[in-house]
């Protein structure tokens, strides 16, 4: 049986601990923090080495482009009543992010509606960015009656059969894919873009880094929301040997990753309206955020790459 | 005291872990997405069978629908598009008869045949109405191609 | 090896894991996410921190940081998938296999943490023999 006495530690003092054991637990209290903090900074300095943000910055060599989507113009809703609006400051955060990104890339829905008017507009925005060259890949609002006509006469120059293309900057292969224009409730690519792709990275070496845009994702995010490509894997069959892939896609409106094998994709978030997350709802429409809460849906995202690193450096921004 | 505490303890720690063990392992069955996507695939879809080959003129049958609660086929000539869907989402009629859409809802929406189908609808604001009439026999799927994930499907019989 | 000190060491392995998935979650994607990022840095370097002092020591107060840890850990996990945690939600036990061996081994690590209190010896506070 124990009694109070027997309790009490040797310094005296109620149920409880003595000073002995009181310093006792602080040592190893203070041991563990010590441990935290170090191991902390081990673990973030893994992702990237200490001085690689200030080296991007001024490495000549060093590639850095912005992506952004699904800005909408055209769109009329509660869920974002000014999508022009957005879209203008999210162009003036790419011009003040404090250095030139060699290209921005813009991964579709750049339209609501595919008006001549709407083109005519988010031609005109996009020019306002400074930077050297404007891509853009089609988004499924942007071939709403015409199976991506309008949107290949304002964008589409330079562009092969539906509007796909490739370019390298800085020793990086990029591909811009179209999956938006089969009648179909998921992406799909064809037998000629896939033939596209098979030829295009036939002749590089593996250790050429590869990045592939898209709108809709290349990977079954949600089907049941179309949010995938049925023929998406045989286009990344032909990308398997390649030490570095990634996929940049928007259409979903929300930041997502998943890595599977040597590709990794990133969702990106829209400059225009939140999209409930996969299963939340009974579909991916426009979702109306609580006041003050629709600014930190929206956003852009600045990708960098320092020759010889293994990976993209990608760092998603809130709309400024 | 001192029993009287320990003996409390072990239940109470017990019960603090199973009840938070238990929410955890609930949570996380019940906010599963509804269709599973496959953790391993980053490609076809596990749900959603082949599309139609380009050239083909009418979808073979087995093309999913967008109504998985409402697979009874109604005999009706007007769909009504509200709430991002096409209701109902089966319709069947006579070769003959001429369907008519309404868009109820505040988005646009289109009246597509998928790939080879023979219908196609400009883009439709609130309140407007769209109409076909359906001549042959077979069965039509059809989706909205603004927002493609709203599918349906009219089957025409003789 | 006495049971006490196995299941010590065995929740201590748990925490680690624990932390090894919320690390290379880290890494691999959720440090840019505001606060969740930063939190999950914390609870992995938590996590290796207690557990390699745990392996030394039973203190109470280790132990109780271990529990507070893989409680902690299992909180996020059920807010996130509930109510948010400041806007940020995920669904179901994805990302999968990470989030399914999280919540077990956060599970394991607190049930381990527990033994002590079957033994009553042990459960003396001042008196405690493996300190």
């Amino acid at each position: 049986m124990t009694t109070l006495e027997s309790a009490h530690g040797p310094e005296g003092g109620p149920v409880g601990m003595s000073r002995r054991q009181l310093l006792r637990h602080t040592a190893w209290f203070g041991a563990a923090v010590v441990l935290t903090v170090t191991s902390g900074e081990v673990i973030s300095h893994l992702g990237t080495p200490p001085a690689a943000a200030a080296a991007v910055a001024q490495d000549p060599h060093a590639l850095r482009f912005v992506q952004i989507s699904d800005s909408h113009l055209g769109f009329h809703g509660p869920a974002n009543t000014d999508v022009t609006g957005s879209f203008s400051r999210a162009i003036n955060q790419v011009n003040t992010l404090g250095f030139r990104p060699d290209f921005v890339m813009h991964t579709g829905d750049l339209t609501h509606l595919s008006t001549p008017a709407q083109f005519d507009q988010v031609r005109q925005m996009l020019g306002g960015l400074r930077t050297g060259q404007v891509f853009t890949v089609p988004g499924e609002h942007d071939s709403v009656d015409d199976h991506g006509q309008k949107y290949r006469a304002a964008f589409g120059s330079g562009t092969r059969g539906d509007g796909w293309y490739s370019f390298d900057i800085k020793g990086v292969h990029f591909i811009a894919l179209v999956n938006t224009l089969a009648l179909e409730k998921l992406g799909h690519l064809g037998t000629d873009q896939l033939e596209f792709v098979r030829k295009d990275v036939a002749g590089l070496s593996s250790d050429t880094p590869i990045v592939v845009f898209s709108h809709i994702p290349l990977f079954a995010m949600y089907p049941t929301w179309g949010w995938g490509t049925d023929d998406a894997t045989q286009a990344l069959s032909y990308l398997r040997r390649f030490s570095s892939v990634t996929c940049l896609n928007g259409h979903v409106h929300q930041l997502f990753t998943k890595t599977d094998g040597n590709v990794t994709f990133y969702s990106a978030t829209t400059t225009a309206y939140p999209l409930p997350h996969p299963g939340q709802g009974p579909g991916p429409i426009p979702l109306t955020l609580p006041a003050g809460q629709l600014g930190p849906a929206l956003g852009i995202r600045d990708v960098s790459y320092q020759p010889g690193q293994h990976a993209l450096a990608i760092r998603d921004r809130r709309l400024a | 005291m001192r029993q009287f505490t320990t003996s409390l303890a072990l239940p109470a720690v017990a019960a603090g872990i199973a009840t938070l063990a238990g929410a955890a392992i609930a949570v996380g069955i019940i906010t599963s997405p509804t269709t599973a996507a496959e953790p391993g695939a980053a490609g076809p879809a596990p749900v959603v069978a082949e599309q139609a080959m380009p050239g083909m003129s009418m979808p073979a049958g087995g093309s999913p629908t967008a109504a998985s609660g409402q697979d009874a086929p109604v005999a009706t000539n007007a769909v009504a598009i509200q709430n991002f869907a096409f209701s109902p989402a089966i319709v069947t009629v006579k070769a003959g008869t001429t369907i008519t859409w309404t868009n109820r809802d505040q988005d646009s929406h289109t009246v597509t045949a998928m790939p080879g189908g023979p219908f196609h609808s400009p883009t439709l604001n609130t309140g407007q109405p769209y109409q076909y009439t359906f001549t042959t026999p077979g069965r039509f799927d059809y989706l909205c191609t603004i927002h493609p994930f709203m599918t349906a499907t009219v089957v025409v019989t003789p | 090896m006495n049971p006490i000190l196995l299941a010590r060491v065995t929740a201590a392995g748990c925490l680690a894991g624990s932390g090894v998935i919320h690390a290379q979650l880290y890494l691999t994607g959720y440090r840019t996410i505001p606060w969740i990022g930063p939190a999950f840095l914390l609870q992995a370097s938590g996590s290796f921190a207690v557990a390699l002092l745990l392996l030394l020591s039973s203190a109470a107060v280790l132990r109780l940081a271990a529990a507070a840890i893989a409680a902690g850990a299992l909180v996020g996990f059920i807010a996130s998938r509930t109510i948010g945690v400041l806007g940020f939600v995920e669904y179901g036990l994805l990302p999968a296999p990470q989030a399914l061996i999280s919540v077990l081994v956060e599970i394991g690590a607190l049930a381990l943490l527990a033994v002590p209190f079957l033994d009553r010896t042990a459960a003396r506070p001042a008196l405690s023999l493996s300190r």
